[in-house]
C-alpha cells in the first residue's frame, strides 16, 4: 500500500510543478488584454478605453499578483472550473471547449494506440520467430522507415494515396456526422500517428522476445515438445511485455503530441489543434487547461503502468 | 484568416461581367459607382472588419490565401451569361445540401459585435437579409427595406421596412428592431468605430412609425444606402439580441430573417443552416431550393482544393492564386475570378519618423521592385496595381502610375534626407551610415510572408537599414490601429461605392485607435471626399474620384502592388449562384470580394 501512496503523492507533486511552471510562463510571455479588448487594450490615452481596460483586468483577475492569480486558478481548477476564455464575452467557458473537443482527441489517440498495439504484437512475434531471416530484415527496414518518417509526411502520403488517388477515405473529419462516419474519418488520422508508434513497439517487443526465446525455460518448453506457436504466445510473450507496457504508457503522451499534426492535417477540432490556436491567440486559460489535462492523463497512465508492473512482477513493490 | 490575391483576365463573372463601364457614374438615389463585384467596406462595419481581416494576411502573395476579388470564369462568356449557371433549359430542382469551403471560421455571427470578414459575411448572408443589397450595376437596391427617401439636402433618410417579415424566432421585423441593432452596433468598441464618427451622439436614428425609421447622419450623402448593404444592414432578431446579453454563447446561433436558419454548429468543423420554409421572400423573390447549407472552415487552401476535388465540397472561395490553374485544369470545376475588389499595398505610417517626411516615403516607393514582386509571388495570375481601381473602372485615373524600380532615385532622396541628420521626437537618429532606419512588419508565422520580407529587404537595403518584425495577426492589427509601425503589407479598399472607402482616409478617423491607419490627415482630401458623396452630376463624381486617386498617390502613404483576386469555384452540379433577384426584380451580384450568396442556388443530381 505504501508503494501506491508514494506513487500517487509523487504524481500530485509533479502536476503541481507542471501547473506552476505553465501558469508562470504563460503569464510572463504575453499580454492577454488584447484578446479580451482588441485594439482598445492599447488605446491607453482614451478615458473610455482606460475604463474598459480596468474592468477587464478586474473581471479576469489581471489586477492581482501572479501568485494570487495562480491560487485562484488552482482552486477553481481542482473544483472542475477551468475559467473563461480570454475573449470579449468570456465565452464559451474553457470547460465547454475542453468537453467538446477532448473526446475527439481521446478517440483519435485510443484508435491510434489500439492500432499500434494490435499491429505491433503479431508483427514482433513473427519477426522474432524468424530473426535474422530475410523476412525479418525486410520487417526491420519497414520499421525504421516508419520511425524515421515525420507524422506530417505520413499524413500527406496517406491522404494522397487513400483519399485523392483511390478515393477510399474522406479527407477531413466532420464533427456533426454520425458516429460510424466519424470513426471512419478517423482511420487515416489514427494511422498517421499510429504507424510510427507501431514500428517502435515492434522493434522493442521483437528484441525482448528474442532475448526471452534464448532463456532456459524456453529451451525446456521446446524439449517438452510444445508447439512453436504455443511457446511464442504463451511462454515467451508475457515475460517480454514488461518494457512494451512501459513504452505503451509513455507513448500515450507522444500520441497526443502527434495528434496535433493529425488534427491539423485532417481538420479535426480536437484539443491538439485547439492548443496550437490558443497559444497563438494568447488564450492562456485554454492553454493551461489543455496542458494540465494532457499532463494529468500522462501521469495517470504512467501510474497505471507502474501499478501494472506490480501485477506482472510483484517484486517491483519492494 | 488567410490572405492575398491577384487577378487574371477579366472575362466575365456570371451575368455581370460587362456591367462595369456601361454605367459609369450614374447618379441615382440608390446608385453609385459601377465597381461591380466590390463590396462595401467604407462606412460599414463590414468594411472595417474586412480590412482588419485583410491585415491579418498582411501580404499579397499567392501562396497564402489572399484577399479578394475579380472577374474571370473558366468558361468565359463575353455575353455576360453566368459562367456558373446551368444551361438555360435546365430547370432548378429543390433539395440537397450545399457544402461550402470557407477560408476561416468566425467567433460568432452577431452583426452587432462579431468581426465578420469574408467568411463571416458569407455565412451571415444565408441567415440574415440585408436592408439593401447591390444589383449588377452597383446600385444599392432595397431588400428588407421597401423603400428609402432622402431629404432635399441628403442629410436625412427615411426608410420604410417591408411589412409581414418575421425573424426565425417569430419576432416581427419592425423599426424598433432596426433601431436596437443600430444602437448596439454603435456602442461596440470595435465594430462601432466605423459607425460612431458618422452619426451625432443623439438623434442618429429616429422611429417614425412601426415600419419606418429615419437616419440622420452627420454628412450629406447621395449614396447613403450603400452603408446598409453589409454587416450594418444585416438585421438580427431583437429578441435574440436581448438574449445575447444574458448568454453570449448564443452568438453561435444567429437568428435573422434570411432564407436559411440556424441548425447546428461545431466550431472549426461545420456550421449547418437549413431552409427557412417561412421565408418572407419566397412569394416575392422566388423559392429557396437547397434543403441545407454546410459551411466548412478550411484555412489551408490546398486542403480546400483537395476537398472539392474529392467530392467533399461543392463550392469554395480562395485567393490563393497558386490553385487557379488546378481549377482550370479540372473539367468538373467551374471558376470565376474577380479582381475588382481590394488592393494589396505597402502601407506607411506617416505620423512617425522617418516616414513623416514625404521624401522618405517616396524613396521607399522608388526602391521597391514592383514588377519583381509580381513576377515572383503571383504565379502569373492577376494584375499589378497602380492605384485603388483597375483599368476597367470608370474611376481609373490613367495619369496615376505607381512609381518603383528606381533605386537611383530612391538613393538621391535618401541622401538628401539623411544629409539633414534628422532625429525623431526622442532625439533618436533616423539615419545610420547614410541609410534610413526603418522596420517592416508583417503578419505571421508565414513562410511566404517571410520570403516577401526578404524580397523587400533586397530592394530596399541600398538606401534603408531594414529591421523585421513578424507579429501574430492580432498584434499586427493592433499595432497598425495604434500607429506602432513604420511599414506593413496590407489589403484594403475595394468598396462597391468608392465613397465608402472614406473611413480609411479621413482625418476624423485618426485617434488613439485609427482606422486611418497611415494617420495621414489632409483637409483638402476630406473636402474632396465630402464632395464625392454629393456631386453635382455623375460625370463630376467620376472626376472627383479620379482626383482622390491622385491625392492618394501624392501622399505616398501607400505603395500599390497588386489587385487582389478572389476565385469562386464550384463543381458542375452547382447552379443558380447568379440568379439572385431583389424583391423589385433587379438582378443582383452573385459574389463580391469572395462573399457568396445562396438563396437562388440549386444542385443538380
Amino acid at each position: 500500500m505504501r508503494y501506491y501512496v508514494q506513487r500517487v503523492a509523487l504524481a500530485i507533486l509533479l502536476l503541481l510543478a507542471v501547473s506552476m511552471l505553465t501558469f508562470g510562463a504563460l503569464n510572463i510571455l504575453g499580454d492577454p488584454l488584447f484578446n479580451i479588448l482588441g485594439p482598445v487594450a492599447g488605446d491607453v490615452n482614451n478615458p473610455d478605453s482606460i475604463k474598459m481596460i480596468a474592468l477587464a483586468k478586474k473581471e479576469f483577475n489581471l489586477d492581482q499578483s501572479l501568485p494570487v492569480r495562480y491560487f485562484i486558478w488552482l482552486s477553481d481548477f481542482v473544483r472542475g472550473d477551468f475559467g473563461v476564455t480570454f475573449s470579449s464575452t468570456g465565452q464559451p467557458p474553457v470547460s465547454g471547449v475542453v468537453s467538446e473537443r477532448l473526446p475527439r482527441t481521446i478517440s483519435l489517440v485510443f484508435l491510434a494506440q489500439m492500432f499500434a498495439v494490435l499491429v505491433s504484437i503479431p508483427w514482433a512475434i513473427i519477426a522474432a520467430a524468424r530473426a535474422g531471416k530475410i523476412s525479418d530484415r525486410i520487417s526491420t527496414i519497414n520499421a525504421f522507415f516508419l520511425v524515421a518518417m515525420p507524422n506530417f509526411a505520413i499524413a500527406v502520403i496517406l491522404k494522397f494515396v487513400f483519399s485523392l488517388k483511390l478515393g477510399w477515405t474522406p479527407i477531413t473529419y466532420v464533427a456533426d456526422d454520425p458516429l460510424q462516419s466519424r470513426l471512419f474519418q478517423l482511420l487515416l488520422p489514427s494511422l498517421t500517428i499510429g504507424l510510427p508508434v507501431a514500428a517502435v513497439y515492434q522493434r522493442l517487443l521483437r528484441s525482448d522476445l528474442i532475448t526471452t526465446l534464448q532463456q532456459d525455460f524456453i529451451l525446456l518448453a521446446r524439449t517438452k515438445g510444445l508447439s512453436k506457436t504455443r511457446i511464442l504466445f504463451v511462454h515467451a510473450l508475457r515475460p517480454s511485455l514488461f518494457s512494451f507496457i512501459t513504452v505503451v504508457g509513455l507513448n500515450t503522451g507522444a500520441l497526443i503530441g502527434g495528434s496535433i499534426v493529425a488534427e491539423t492535417v485532417f481538420r479535426i477540432p480536437g484539443i491538439g489543434s485547439t492548443l496550437v490556436e490558443s497559444i497563438f491567440r494568447n488564450d492562456f486559460p485554454v492553454v493551461l487547461a489543455i496542458v494540465m489535462i494532457v499532463a494529468s492523463g500522462f501521469v495517470v497512465i504512467n501510474l497505471l503502468v507502474d501499478f501494472a508492473y506490480t501485477l506482472i512482477d510483484p517484486r517491483v513493490r519492494r | 484568416m488567410r490572405y492575398y490575391r491577384h487577378i487574371v483576365v477579366r472575362i466575365t463573372v456570371c451575368r455581370f461581367a460587362t456591367r462595369h463601364h456601361k454605367q459609369g457614374g450614374n447618379l441615382k438615389i440608390y446608385g453609385q459607382s459601377n465597381r461591380r463585384t466590390r463590396r462595401i467596406l467604407g462606412a460599414t462595419v463590414a468594411g472595417l472588419l474586412s480590412v482588419v481581416a485583410v491585415a491579418c494576411g498582411g501580404d499579397d502573395s499567392s501562396s497564402s490565401d489572399p484577399a479578394p476579388t475579380g472577374t474571370e470564369a473558366t468558361a468565359p462568356t463575353d455575353s455576360g451569361a453566368p459562367a456558373t449557371d446551368a444551361p438555360a433549359e435546365e430547370t432548378p430542382v429543390a433539395g440537397g445540401t450545399l457544402r461550402v469551403g470557407l477560408e476561416a471560421d468566425v467567433d460568432g455571427l452577431n452583426p452587432t459585435a462579431s468581426a465578420l470578414a469574408v467568411s463571416g459575411l458569407t455565412m451571415a448572408s444565408a441567415v440574415f437579409d440585408p436592408l439593401f443589397t447591390f444589383d449588377v450595376d452597383g446600385n444599392a437596391v432595397p431588400y428588407l427595406a421597401e423603400s428609402i427617401e432622402p431629404s432635399a439636402d441628403f442629410m436625412h433618410w427615411t426608410m420604410k421596412l417591408r411589412a409581414g417579415v418575421m425573424f426565425h424566432d417569430g419576432t416581427p421585423l419592425t423599426s424598433d428592431a432596426v433601431i436596437k441593432q443600430f444602437e448596439i452596433t454603435r456602442l461596440d468598441p470595435l465594430v462601432g468605430l466605423a459607425v460612431k464618427p458618422y452619426y451625432p451622439e443623439t438623434g442618429a436614428i429616429e422611429k417614425i412609425d412601426d415600419l419606418t425609421v429615419q437616419f440622420n447622419p452627420l454628412d450629406a450623402s447621395q449614396y447613403f444606402p450603400t452603408a446598409l448593404t453589409a454587416q450594418l444592414g444585416y438585421i438580427a432578431s431583437p429578441t435574440w439580441l436581448d438574449a445575447l446579453a444574458a448568454d453570449p454563447t448564443l452568438e453561435q446561433q444567429p437568428i435573422g430573417t434570411g432564407p436559411f436558419q440556424f441548425d447546428s454548429r461545431t466550431e472549426d468543423s461545420v456550421t449547418r443552416f437549413v431552409r427557412n420554409d417561412n421565408w418572407w421572400g419566397t412569394d416575392i423573390i422566388g423559392p429557396t431550393y437547397l434543403d441545407a447549407i454546410e459551411f466548412f472552415p478550411v484555412p489551408d487552401p490546398d486542403t480546400r482544393t483537395e476537398m472539392i476535388q474529392n467530392g467533399e465540397l461543392d463550392l469554395l472561395h480562395t485567393t490563393d492564386t497558386n490553385q487557379f490553374q488546378t481549377y482550370r485544369d479540372d473539367p468538373k470545376l467551374v471558376m470565376s475570378i474577380d479582381d475588382n475588389g481590394e488592393e494589396y499595398f505597402l502601407m506607411i505610417n506617416t505620423a512617425k519618423a522617418p516616414f513623416d517626411d514625404v521624401r522618405v516615403r517616396k524613396a521607399l516607393a522608388l526602391a521597391t521592385d514592383r514588377q519583381g514582386y509580381f513576377d515572383l509571388f503571383n504565379s502569373g495570375e492577376g494584375r499589378m496595381a497602380d492605384q485603388m481601381f483597375t483599368p476597367d473602372s470608370p474611376y481609373f485615373n490613367a495619369d496615376v502610375t505607381q512609381e518603383g524600380n528606381d533605386p537611383e532615385g530612391a538613393a538621391a532622396l535618401v541622401a538628401e534626407y539623411c544629409g539633414e541628420n534628422p532625429v525623431d521626437a526622442d532625439g533618436k537618429a533616423q539615419c545610420t551610415d547614410g541609410k534610413v532606419n526603418m522596420e517592416y512588419q508583417w503578419s505571421g508565422p508565414s513562410v511566404i510572408a517571410t520570403r516577401i520580407a526578404d524580397f523587400y529587404n533586397e530592394n530596399w537595403k541600398a538606401s534603408f537599414n531594414v529591421t523585421f518584425d513578424e507579429q501574430n495577426q492580432q498584434m499586427h492589427i493592433q499595432e497598425a490601429a495604434l500607429g506602432v509601425y513604420n511599414v506593413v503589407g496590407w489589403r484594403q479598399f475595394g468598396a462597391e461605392n468608392p465613397g465608402d472607402d472614406r473611413v480609411w482616409l479621413e482625418c476624423r478617423n485618426i485617434g488613439g485607435i485609427s482606422l486611418n491607419w497611415p494617420r495621414y490627415c489632409d483637409d483638402a482630401r476630406d473636402a474632396l471626399i465630402k464632395t464625392i458623396a454629393n456631386p453635382a452630376s455623375p460625370d463630376e463624381r467620376v472626376g472627383l474620384i479620379q482626383q482622390l486617386v491622385q491625392n492618394l498617390h501624392d501622399s505616398y502613404a501607400y505603395i500599390f502592388m497588386t489587385h487582389s483576386s478572389w476565385a469562386i469555384v464550384n463543381t458542375d452540379k452547382v447552379h443558380g449562384n447568379c440568379d439572385r433577384k431583389s424583391p423589385d426584380g433587379a438582378a443582383l451580384v452573385c459574389s463580391t470580394n469572395g462573399r457568396m450568396f445562396f438563396q437562388s442556388t440549386w444542385l443538380s443530381s
